[in-house]
């Protein structure tokens, strides 16, 4: 009898994993893993690379897809230029926010809102490796043979409304983030996928300036 | 100073007449500008919202579904949803998600009224009239709504369409232009309301 219920639990068990991320098992030893991905995330300076977005919309059936390059430097700069199909900058350094849109150029401080503040931490921890100290998720961890996948689930209300999880795959090689997607509340999402990338090249300060 | 009441009377006749007083109404067909229908059937724009001195941008997609509705999605550049709205084709209108910020029943009714003169949706376009301008010589087909008028304003022989206007029965409250037809659909298309500030403008994209 015991071997029976046994055998359903790990059939429940298995199901609910698979059903979760296909072809990914929940790491065994999150704290082994945590200490390698904060040692690994340590030697990486800056990352440089290509970028593919996807906007998926459910309901719609349909695929928005736009390109363009990415920088992350230390500590806490990133720059974001979509190229194709609509040109658009946005700059992240420390607490303020640069974007440029068409023909028209926006400053903002993120001590001016809790959701850009919020949002910008989400976008550094995810490329800097610092998510799992970001109290504002519950983090779950999976892996596979070369990749392993941070599952963030918001905890506070406001991110809550927006987002249903976060998931970050990054490359067991060398813990640099492969993708990062945005899964909302509605079902639609939002996949991000770095490509051609090479860590630790010289950046220069300027790039991470409004000109 | 004796002329002072006569200017202040001039002043409010002046504010009272109404911009279509030159219009003379006319006995021609009002199918003519069904060529300016926008094929939407699955249409990406870059869009600019310009409101109260506050700035959007994103993508606006505008697809046909099975069932006939039309679908608008507007989103940032980063993938964050602003609105999703849905045009049946007899005239519903529903709001699958509108962000708190915008979701205010002037805010969404403003948005609804102006994508449905640009859509050119059967519902909008009933009891349809033409009138001419006796000045500027412009047919303007009108179809009356609800509160006030949809314009569709062309030259003399419907070949090119000027510009829309939603109006009241004195004058426009929006003035929308929708230019270089390409695939059947506008390549950019202007919205300027006229009674306070804001503005939209959308430059079509080509997917990738």
């Amino acid at each position: 009898m015991n071997k029976v219920i046994a055998t359903l639990v790990f059939i429940i068990i298995a199901c609910s994993v698979k059903a979760q991320h296909a072809g990914y098992a929940p790491v065994k030893d999150t704290a082994v893993f945590r200490q390698q991905f904060a040692a690994a995330s340590q030697k990486i300076n800056s990352v440089q690379s290509d970028f593919v977005q996807e906007k998926n919309l459910s309901m719609l059936s349909e695929k928005i897809i736009s390109k363009g390059k990415f920088w992350f430097k230390k500590e806490n700069k990133v720059r974001m230029e979509y190229t194709q199909p609509f040109q658009y900058l946005m700059i992240l350094n420390n607490n303020n926010i640069y974007i440029k849109d068409g023909q028209k150029e926006n400053k903002i401080s993120t001590s001016s809102s809790k959701l850009f503040q919020q949002i910008n931490r989400i976008v550094i921890d995810c490329v800097k490796g610092s998510a799992f100290s970001n109290t504002d998720f519950r983090i779950n961890i999976f892996e596979n043979k070369q990749t392993c996948l941070i599952e963030l689930s918001p905890v506070v209300k406001n991110l809550k409304d927006i987002f249903k999880t976060i998931n970050v795959t990054v490359d067991k090689k060398d813990y640099s983030v492969l993708n990062i997607q945005m899964n909302e509340v509605s079902g639609d999402y939002t996949s991000i996928n770095f490509v051609n990338k090479q860590i630790n090249a010289s950046l220069p300060d300027a790039l991470f300036t409004a000109h | 100073m004796h002329c002072l009441p006569l200017i202040s009377c001039m002043l409010v006749l002046t504010a009272c007449s109404s911009s279509y007083k030159h219009l003379q109404r006319s006995k021609e067909d009002v199918s003519c500008i069904q060529k300016f229908k926008p094929d939407f059937t699955n249409a990406l724009y870059y869009t600019e919202v310009n409101v109260v001195g506050k700035h959007l941008s994103g993508l606006l997609l505008i697809k046909l579904m099975p069932d006939s509705s039309t679908r608008m999605v507007f989103s940032n550049e980063t993938g964050f949803k602003f609105f999703d709205f849905e045009f049946s084709k007899d005239g519903n209108f529903k709001v699958f998600y509108i962000i708190d910020q915008m979701n205010k029943k002037p805010v969404i009714t403003t948005l609804r009224k102006d994508f449905e003169i640009i859509m050119m949706q059967p519902a909008n376009m009933q009891h349809g009239y033409m009138s001419r301008n006796i000045d500027s010589g412009y047919n303007y087909y009108a179809f009356p709504q609800e509160k006030g008028f949809n314009y569709y304003i062309t030259d003399s022989i419907c070949n090119n369409l000027i510009r829309l206007e939603r109006a009241s029965s004195r004058k426009a409250v929006v003035e929308i232009e929708m230019k270089d037809y390409t695939n059947g659909r506008p390549d950019s298309i202007g919205i300027t309301h006229t009674n306070f500030n804001f503005n939209i403008g959308l430059k079509q994209l080509k997917k990738l």
